[in-house]
């Protein structure tokens, strides 16, 4: 089977690429003296009171290769070390605050594929017309917009001058104090999919009510980007020759456009999602630390204001590795779609 | 014979940022039915553009500037000018009456749908009753011959069914099939119509002497060789029996034996199909080849038509000549056209030919000549005539 | 081959284009006659922006201080006048070592091949599998947060995407190379020729390389926003904006009261950024023959 092969390849080559990770990660730990870097090894706060024993159990002052060697095994055994700014092991840290952020993930990514595609169609569709350029001068502000400072004007208008309307953080004080109550049930401690679960009116709005600005503020940057790049993509596809042989057919335009050019458009779109993953990992550390909106994003911020050096080491392996395997996942959709990707013989 | 086409006065431009190119210069031609026309000319002399201006299909930035093309429509016994139709009715002839072929099979095949998909598409648009009443009869006889339980089951299902058909069949756009298609689930009820344009896809492939031709639909265009796809874009265009069908430089990207392939397929279009064929070609030979009457065009005018005999038996326009004599002959000298050709954003006036003509007049360089008769059916549009 | 001229004059026909050259412009003017329009006041490093008190509570626009002051009684005229200074400052050293850097290795990869193109493409897939603000966030904490890090940082962060742009550009001018020894044009060393079709394959690179000055700056700002980069108090327009934070919404009668230090910094980085990309938006335009105007 092409496809298994394929996957197979692809996870073999990745082994090199995560390991050169881990080793730069590594090496960057190897900067600081034995001490500091006994943060990564502590599982427990009881630990921290005693360093030497630390240094001496994993070997702090071995050579490279050898405490690379426990580092990694230490990795794998789930021990990332201890993140000073929440006072619990990174391990716990990123699952404890990984919620919050597949919350986000999970309302931008439809929004910012759904309408960067769509403006980006519809712009091709009425090119140099003025909704092109419009939305061109729509798209190039959004991409030049710093994502902090946007976020900083929409929580000045909405929630300062629109006194409170679409607060920050993740959820109101009283509702906080409901969800964490033996009343409400976490299945996933993503707020709007328990509220959904535990048949919660009030909480389920309340959480909306918090999503929309960083939500918002998340998506214009990569709307602005796919919407770019849909455009030139589509106004390459409706260049041509199977888009004039589909005008003679007969179609109607919306046909032409919709089904024939759209679909071939689609494909760099595609090939480029893993690129909007990197962007929006890039976009939650800024829009979680303006809302305090607690999930890794704000927390890693921190992280790296005080200086916690696992912790900010910590979330980069698990970004890199995560990136690693989105990008994996990408290649492959991209030969379900493109069929001229896939392998196969010339009939006669 | 009546005229199926008749082109008037054409006249086409293009606005570039350049300036206004002239491509196709009061142009007169008539295709007569069941006739295949050639037409003749080199790079630019506005072949291609009469093709699309047919279809209506000139691209951004030109424009139909005047003129008329009347298009005799044998089923509806009625003359229509196609360049003032409604762009809702011109889509109906397009792909139905009058289709097209085009010179770049690969590039007119779209790389993300299989071949069966793109031609089923034509049957789906044009030939819906047809395929309504296929559907039909399909339904009618498991309503007929079906018993047993799970036939009980289904049995609401099919008279629902036939219903939509049967619609579909007598209507011109029903409302109910079309709402329902728009509805995720029940738009499975529509499934059968998709199956019979399969079908009538599979037969049309076979038409067209594509092997195996039931796998070939379901492949990809990048999976097939040049000829292949080549076939598989005039079954497309054949698909629902035009009575024009265009071909534009349908041979020249082809091997010269899946060329000799080609013109053979055309030959028995002909005959098989009766519809009239415009074909659009810049070598000579190949004319000679498959068509009855050819006409040779020169920077966006007529120069002269005749049978094909006639035409290369008694070349009259002194282009005409020149491109005969052009033709590599061993024992010959290779002869060429001095000059270049005419600049469409600048062309000559009076007779765009003059400045390369070697009888040229005085008169030539004032005035276009008129397309003249002279003699039987061969027309020649020159002022030594 | 680019025809300069052609180029220039395709440019000024674009509007967007022309607004972007005029953005930059001012930009320039700004950072250039800094110590004009904003004097430093006595011997301290002019970088430091000047203190009118040490109240917290951002002061309005006045007849003293134009823009008014922000958390720390800082100017905020002065801030963002400086701040286009450290702004061209960051963006032209980060991109131009970003560009030698990318080249010299870029060149190595796709001249020599081989393994020191796997080498080096291995070391670029490394430093790519961190998403840019993430891996620059972990090099400035070990570091140390100051703009030199942030600079360092984002030079580590972005080379890898232009050696990888150059190596590709490379690979294409050899291909052609070796087509056209195949037919026996001469047999001259294959490194001349390339230092001849070189320079034509790389302008667009280096112009686009250029245009990511905007994309630099920004990421710049954002690590200062989050005190990561310049110490308080520097001219820098990432680190006035980040003082606005804890004043984004004033008292219950006036929620706007302290517009002004959240919007005006972030303005000016707003049109930096918007003058580079309008300028590159344009130059992708014209480089792209498919999407010529007529």
């Amino acid at each position: 089977m092409e496809l298994r092969s394929y996957i197979i390849r692809r996870l073999l080559l990745l082994i090199p690429v995560l390991f050169g990770v881990t080793v730069f990660i590594f090496g960057i730990t190897m900067l600081f003296s034995p001490i500091e870097r006994a943060s990564l090894y502590i599982r427990s706060a009881r630990q921290m009171g005693d360093i030497p024993a630390i240094i001496a159990t994993y070997g702090l002052d071995q050579p490279f290769w050898v405490q690379y060697g426990t580092w990694i095994s230490q990795v794998f055994h789930g021990n990332l070390g201890w993140s000073s700014v929440v006072n619990m092991p990174v391990w716990d840290a990123i699952w404890n605050f990984l919620p919050a952020t597949l919350e986000l993930a999970i309302f931008a990514t439809p929004l910012i594929i759904l309408m960067g595609v769509f403006l980006g169609t519809r712009a091709a569709a009425h090119k140099d017309r003025p909704l092109d350029h419009v939305t061109r001068v729509g798209a190039i502000a959004g991409w030049s917009l710093p994502t902090f400072w946007l976020g900083l004007m929409l929580l000045m208008v909405f929630y300062g001058l629109f006194r409170g309307l679409l607060p920050p953080d993740r959820l109101s004080f009283p509702m906080n104090l409901l969800v964490n109550s033996a009343d409400f049930v976490r299945y996933t401690r993503i707020n709007t999919i328990d509220a959904i679960l535990n048949l919660n009116g009030p909480v389920l709005l309340d959480a909306l009510r918090h999503l929309i600005l960083p939500v918002i503020t998340l998506s214009v940057v990569n709307v602005a980007f796919i919407m770019r790049l849909m455009r030139s993509s589509m106004l390459e596809s409706l260049g041509k020759g199977y888009i004039l042989t589909a005008r003679a057919k007969g179609l109607s335009e919306r046909v032409v456009v919709n089904k024939h050019a759209r679909r071939n458009a689609l494909i760099p779109v595609i090939t480029v999602s893993g690129y909007v993953f990197a962007a929006m990992a890039n976009g939650v550390v800024i829009t979680e630390t303006i809302f305090t909106f607690k999930g890794i994003g704000w927390w890693a911020a921190l992280a790296a204001t005080r200086l916690d050096i696992a912790g900010v080491l910590g979330f980069a392996l698990f970004n890199a590795v995560l990136f690693v395997l989105v990008n994996l996942v990408v290649d492959i959709l991209y030969t379900r779609v493109d069929p001229r990707v896939r392998l196969g013989g010339v009939m006669q | 014979m009546k005229n199926l086409i008749r082109i008037r006065d054409l006249t086409v431009k293009f606005y570039t940022y350049e300036g206004v190119v002239h491509a196709i210069d009061d142009l007169e031609l008539d295709i007569r039915q069941g006739e295949t026309l050639g037409i003749v000319g080199e790079t630019g002399s506005g072949k291609t553009m009469t093709a699309l201006a047919i279809l209506r299909l000139i691209p951004y930035p030109g424009k139909i500037e005047s003129g008329s093309i009347i298009f005799f429509d044998t089923g509806l016994r009625r003359e229509i000018d196609l360049l003032k139709l409604s762009e809702d009715k011109m889509r109906s002839i397009r792909g139905n009456k009058i289709s097209m072929v085009f010179q770049e099979p690969g590039a007119a095949l779209n790389p993300v749908f299989t071949i069966g998909n793109q031609i089923s598409e034509v049957f789906l648009l044009h030939q819906r009753r047809e395929l309504g009443k296929r559907a039909k009869e399909q339904v009618d006889r498991l309503l007929r011959d079906g018993d047993g339980f799970a036939a009980g089951i289904k049995r609401p299902f099919w008279r629902w069914q036939k219903r939509l058909y049967d619609k579909i069949s007598q209507e011109s756009n029903p409302f109910e099939p079309r709402f329902l298609s728009h509805v995720p689930l029940f738009r499975r009820l529509l499934w059968r119509l998709e199956n019979e344009s399969k079908l009538l896809t599979v037969d049309m492939l076979k038409d067209v002497e594509i092997p195996d031709a039931a796998r070939v639909a379901i492949h990809y265009p990048h999976e097939l060789s040049g000829g292949m796809k080549q076939r598989a874009v005039i079954a497309m265009a054949l698909a629902c029996s035009p009575e024009l069908l265009i071909a534009d430089e349908p041979t020249t990207s082809l091997d010269v034996t899946i060329q000799a392939q080609m013109l053979e397929l055309f030959r028995r279009i002909k005959v098989e199909k009766g519809a009239s064929v415009l074909f659009i070609t810049h070598n000579l030979g190949v004319a000679s080849e498959v068509c009855d009457r050819v006409a040779v065009m020169y920077a966006g005018s007529l120069c002269e038509v005749a049978s094909v005999e006639e035409l290369f038996l008694h070349p009259s326009h002194p282009y005409t000549k020149a491109l005969l004599d052009a033709v590599p002959m061993p024992g010959k000298d290779l002869q060429t056209i001095p000059g270049a050709l005419a600049d469409p954003l600048n062309p000559p006036s009076g007779c765009r030919f003059h400045p390369r003509c070697p009888s040229a007049m005085p008169v030539c360089q004032q005035e276009k000549a008129k397309l003249k008769d002279i003699s039987n059916d061969h027309m020649v549009a020159c002022h030594l005539f | 081959m680019t025809d300069w001229k052609f180029m220039a004059r395709q440019l000024a026909r674009n509007p967007l284009s022309l607004i972007g050259i005029i953005i930059i412009f001012i930009f320039v003017i700004l950072a250039i006659f800094a110590p004009l329009i904003a004097p430093p006041q006595g011997y301290r490093d002019p970088y430091m922006i000047p203190r009118d008190g040490y109240s917290a509570t951002p002061q309005p626009p006045s007849e003293e201080h134009i823009f008014g002051t922000t958390e720390g009684q800082y100017d905020i005229f002065y801030g963002v006048i400086w701040g286009t200074r450290s702004a061209f400052h960051v963006g032209l050293v980060v991109i131009g070592i970003v560009v030698v850097i990318g080249i010299v290795l870029g060149s190595l990869a796709g001249y020599f091949g081989g393994v020191i193109d796997e080498v080096i493409m291995r070391i670029t897939d490394i430093f790519l599998a961190f998403p840019a603000l993430i891996l620059a966030m972990a090099i400035v904490t070990v570091i140390g947060p100051s703009l030199k890090s942030v600079m360092i940082a984002l030079i580590v962060v972005s080379w890898p995407s232009y050696a990888r742009l150059i190596r590709g550009d490379i690979l294409q001018v050899r291909e052609e190379d070796y087509i056209e020894a195949s037919r026996g044009l001469g047999a001259s060393s294959a490194r001349v020729i390339i230092r001849h079709a070189l320079p034509n394959a790389i302008y667009p690179t280096l112009i686009m390389a250029s245009l990511d000055i905007g994309a630099v700056v920004l990421s710049a700002a954002a690590l200062s926003f989050l005190g990561l980069g310049a110490p308080e108090g520097y001219a820098d327009w990432g680190q006035l904006t980040s003082f606005a934070r804890n004043w984004i919404v004033g008292p219950t009668a006036e929620p706007l009261k302290y517009w002004f230090a959240v919007t005006i910094p972030g303005l000016f980085i707003l049109f930096f950024v918007l003058g580079w990309n309008l300028l590159g938006d344009a130059f992708r335009d014209i480089l792209d023959p498919r999407l010529a105007r007529r």
